[in-house]
């Protein structure tokens, strides 16, 4: 783990849970795995705020604990970390398939980091009554939307136990416990007596699964834009398929019979796709990028989908375009002429790519430079060093430089993420003046104050100030989107890492 | 003038008919260009066997100082072999260093020849060389030629030969200069014709393999429509234009298939990815990346490139 990652997840914990955690998790990016005491001695803070800090991290998940001979011992999951720059992306999601309540259940257990079934309806009930909009909540509906939840596998249990003897390897696991609808309905109305019937039934988010519900939607994005609509849509499909017979993470699927995809293709609402499926089978299996593979041809046919293959070609696509964008287009040529060719001399590279010698030259240096491509230096065997003897042969190792992407990308979302600290801090100001004022606002409503009153309320603060105040918002916003920009290149980018 | 000489002397010392002589002669040069791999000794005494061994030695030896023949060892035997028309042209009036060099010029073939390498194979002294090189350039046997590989780089070649396309650079050069905007013209046009292609895949009707089918095109088509354009001066050929294609594929617009019968068809693609997320922001590009830091002069606090961009 790098200098930069470590900036990074350092101050994505000191944005959503603060100094003390930040401080805490910090110690443990420095020494590793280390016990209780050490951590207090090294942070210098008291033992119970040490505590409480590791409690908020394991609750979360960003901290692991064993045993070992004397006590506990502590670690940081980075990785871990690193996934609260997804939770909006993965609330959108599952608002898109399951709808706004089980956004807001999702959200719930979010900020929990684990919770019991009772409480997250309990407090998404509450969260509605109070929204502005104005929907009225039921508990049923509530149930039904955390249940399908479950029944996705977006939320899993938790397997944390008070007891530390008691972890186990079990299976994730999806059992439902039966909830008293009754009991939750009466503590919601303030009984705290009543037993929903899943007291210590603790569930978590399933990141796993929505790290496999967005790599899908980068693979049926892409197919979609290299084909069309129905390509898109038999892209998913297959990866439906795909769930049913392999294993989560595995590099290709197992072999799927054309008659099931035929099956799985006549549900869906696209008469095009149906009409042509052995076409778009052809095309997806003839494509360049090789997403899937004929491996049979028993039972019309087999397919199998290349995760590993599909990987590494968006990965190369994201390199090309970041070389592109960074050094012009005649840059990405050269970048890709050396992709094609694996080895290749600097004569054949101006030649190939037909550019003027010296703009080849500077262009493939500049490279060279940026780490973008390397150089192996070749000697002919039994002659003295004279310099004609030695062959110069560019290439590129991916792995390299997709590990140097990554990075970068820790780079510029640390920026992002500094530089909107900054804008809020340096109007923080202005920011509070405006909370104020609303607070005020809604409160002097409830009370029935007269339109002059509130308009009064609205002219404390000054046209200028108005002003700037949106101006710090957009910025605000738009550096917000930059981070959920960049995050999705560096999602691309850790897929593929995991595959190769 | 000088044969006479010869073969009077020759005359004298055999003591044999002029006739007969120079009859033989012209039978060993018939042989002899019935044979350009060359004639041995044991040729000669099958195809002439009343000639004296001392007498055909004679003739030969006339024949290598009139440069007729080249001499040649092979297997332990001797070799003789017609040298073309060419080179005995230069035997006349010319000495025995010119003869050298240009046949070290004529070795290189249409590649040409360095005048520093000429210098090492021939030892001669440089100002003696130069010499040699204009008076065969005068004389027209030889011609210098600039080559693209390097400006001020001149290369020597028969006076004859067609310069290989590695030293003129073939139709993307002229007068020794990469033309570029030329080649990135040919690039937009031809690429402009695989798009257009590409834009009839909506109008087909005939199922998804049919509409990408027709955005196929063979290098022979694209040929004609650049060649119909007339945006060229010189005469292209088709794989002058698979040369600009394959830069379409370099630069990821275009993709390269071998169709059933051996020719190679382009066709126009759409990339797999928009541009990613990362180079959308300024640190994705940032110039001065590497000096930014928490502190110092680049800092994402203060950068004016995150300033500007937020503007």
């Amino acid at each position: 783990m790098s200098v930069m990652c470590r900036k990074l997840c350092s101050s994505i914990l000191f944005e959503h849970f603060g100094q003390i955690v930040q401080c805490v998790a910090e110690d443990l990016f420095k020494h590793g795995a280390r016990s209780l005491e050490l951590i207090r001695y090294a942070t210098d803070l008291p033992v119970t705020k040490v505590k409480e800090a590791l409690c908020v991290l394991i609750k979360h998940g960003f901290v692991r604990y064993s045993r070992v001979e004397r006590g506990l011992e502590f670690s940081l999951i980075y990785e871990n970390v690193l996934l609260i720059l997804r939770y909006p992306k993965y609330m959108f999601f599952i608002k898109t398939m399951c709808g706004d309540e089980s956004e807001m259940i999702l959200e719930e257990v979010l900020m929990n980091g684990y919770i019991t079934a009772s409480e997250v309806i309990t407090k998404t009930y509450k969260k509605i009554e109070q929204s502005p909009s104005g929907r009225q909540p039921s508990v049923p509906v509530l149930k039904e939307k955390f249940e399908l939840l479950v029944k996705n596998q977006f939320l899993t249990r938790s397997l944390c136990t008070d007891t530390v003897g008691g972890r186990t390897n079990e299976k994730p696991d999806f059992t439902l416990p039966n909830l008293n609808l009754t009991a939750i309905i009466k503590k919601i109305e303030g009984d705290n007596n009543s037993d929903p019937g899943d007291s210590k039934i603790y569930w978590k988010v399933n990141f796993d699964r929505l790290i496999q519900d967005l790599r899908d939607q980068i693979i049926v994005s892409a197919i979609r834009r290299r084909l069309d609509e129905n390509a898109g849509e038999l892209m998913r499909q297959l990866l439906f398929l795909m769930y049913l017979r392999t294993a989560s993470w595995a590099h290709t699927s197992n072999p799927i019979p054309l008659t099931e995809i035929k099956e799985a293709v006549k549900k869906t609402s696209y008469p095009l796709l149906i009409h042509h499926l052995d076409q778009y089978l052809h095309l997806i299996e003839e494509d360049s990028s090789q997403f899937l593979k004929r491996v049979g041809d028993s039972g019309g046919g087999q397919f199998s989908v290349n995760m590993k293959e599909a990987f590494e070609q968006l990965a190369w696509a994201t390199l090309e375009n970041i070389v592109m964008e960074r050094f012009g287009s005649k840059a990405a040529r050269i970048f890709r002429l050396v992709r094609d060719k694996k080895y290749i001399e600097q004569e054949q590279i101006q030649q190939l790519a037909m550019i003027p010698a010296k703009e080849a030259k500077h262009l493939t240096y500049t490279l060279l430079q940026e780490n973008y491509i390397q150089m192996q230096e070749m000697k002919k065997s039994g002659v003295s060093a004279a310099p004609i003897k030695t062959f110069f042969l560019f290439h590129i190792d991916l792995n390299v430089v997709v590990y140097m992407e990554v990075e970068h990308c820790y780079h510029a979302l640390y920026n992002i993420m500094q530089r909107r600290e900054y804008e809020v801090n340096s109007n923080k100001r202005m920011i509070d003046k405006q909370l104020r004022m609303q607070t005020l606002t809604t409160n002097l409503k409830e009370h029935g104050a007269t339109e002059e009153q509130l308009a009064e309320i609205a002219d404390l603060m000054t046209p200028s100030e108005k002003q700037q105040l949106e101006k710090v918002q957009n910025t605000i916003k738009k550096l917000g989107i930059t981070e959920l920009q960049i995050d999705d290149t560096l999602f691309l980018l850790t897929m593929y890492l995991r595959y190769h | 003038m000088e044969i006479e000489a010869g073969t009077s002397k020759e005359q004298d010392a055999t003591n044999a008919d002029t006739n007969p002589f120079e009859i033989i002669e012209q039978k060993i040069l018939a042989l002899a260009q019935a044979r350009p791999k060359g004639i041995s000794d044991k040729d000669l005494i099958i195809e002439m066997p009343d000639l004296p061994s001392v007498q055909r030695a004679q003739i030969i030896n006339k024949l290598l100082s009139q440069g007729h023949f080249d001499l040649f060892k092979q297997g332990g035997s001797l070799l003789y072999r017609l040298r073309d028309p060419s080179k005995a042209k230069i035997a006349k009036g010319a000495d025995n260093e010119e003869k050298i060099v240009y046949s070290i010029i004529e070795e290189a073939g249409n590649k040409g020849i360095w005048i520093r390498d000429i210098r090492f194979k021939s030892n001669l002294m440089p100002t003696q060389l130069s010499k040699i090189l204009k008076s065969l350039e005068i004389k027209k046997f030889i011609k210098a030629v600039k080559s693209v590989a390097a400006s001020k780089k001149k290369v020597y070649m028969l006076y004859n030969l067609e310069p290989d396309t590695s030293v003129t650079g073939g139709a993307w050069y002229q007068d020794q200069d990469f033309e570029a905007e030329f080649v990135d013209v040919l690039n937009q046009q031809c690429y402009r014709f695989l798009e257009k292609k590409r834009e009839q895949m909506n109008s087909c009707r005939g199922g998804p393999i049919m509409a990408r089918n027709v955005t196929f095109a063979s290098s022979k088509e694209v040929w004609k429509f650049i060649s119909d354009l007339g945006i060229s001066k010189v005469k292209l050929s088709v794989e002058d234009l698979e040369m600009i294609l394959n830069t379409l594929v370099y630069d990821g617009k275009v993709e390269r298939t071998l169709s059933g019968d051996g020719s190679i068809l382009y066709r126009a693609i759409e990339p797999l990815l928009d541009s990613p997320g990362l180079i959308k922001s300024t640190c994705g590009v940032c110039p001065v990346r590497k000096h930014c830091c928490d502190i110092g002069d680049v800092t994402p606090t203060k950068c004016q490139y995150i300033t500007e961009w937020l503007e």
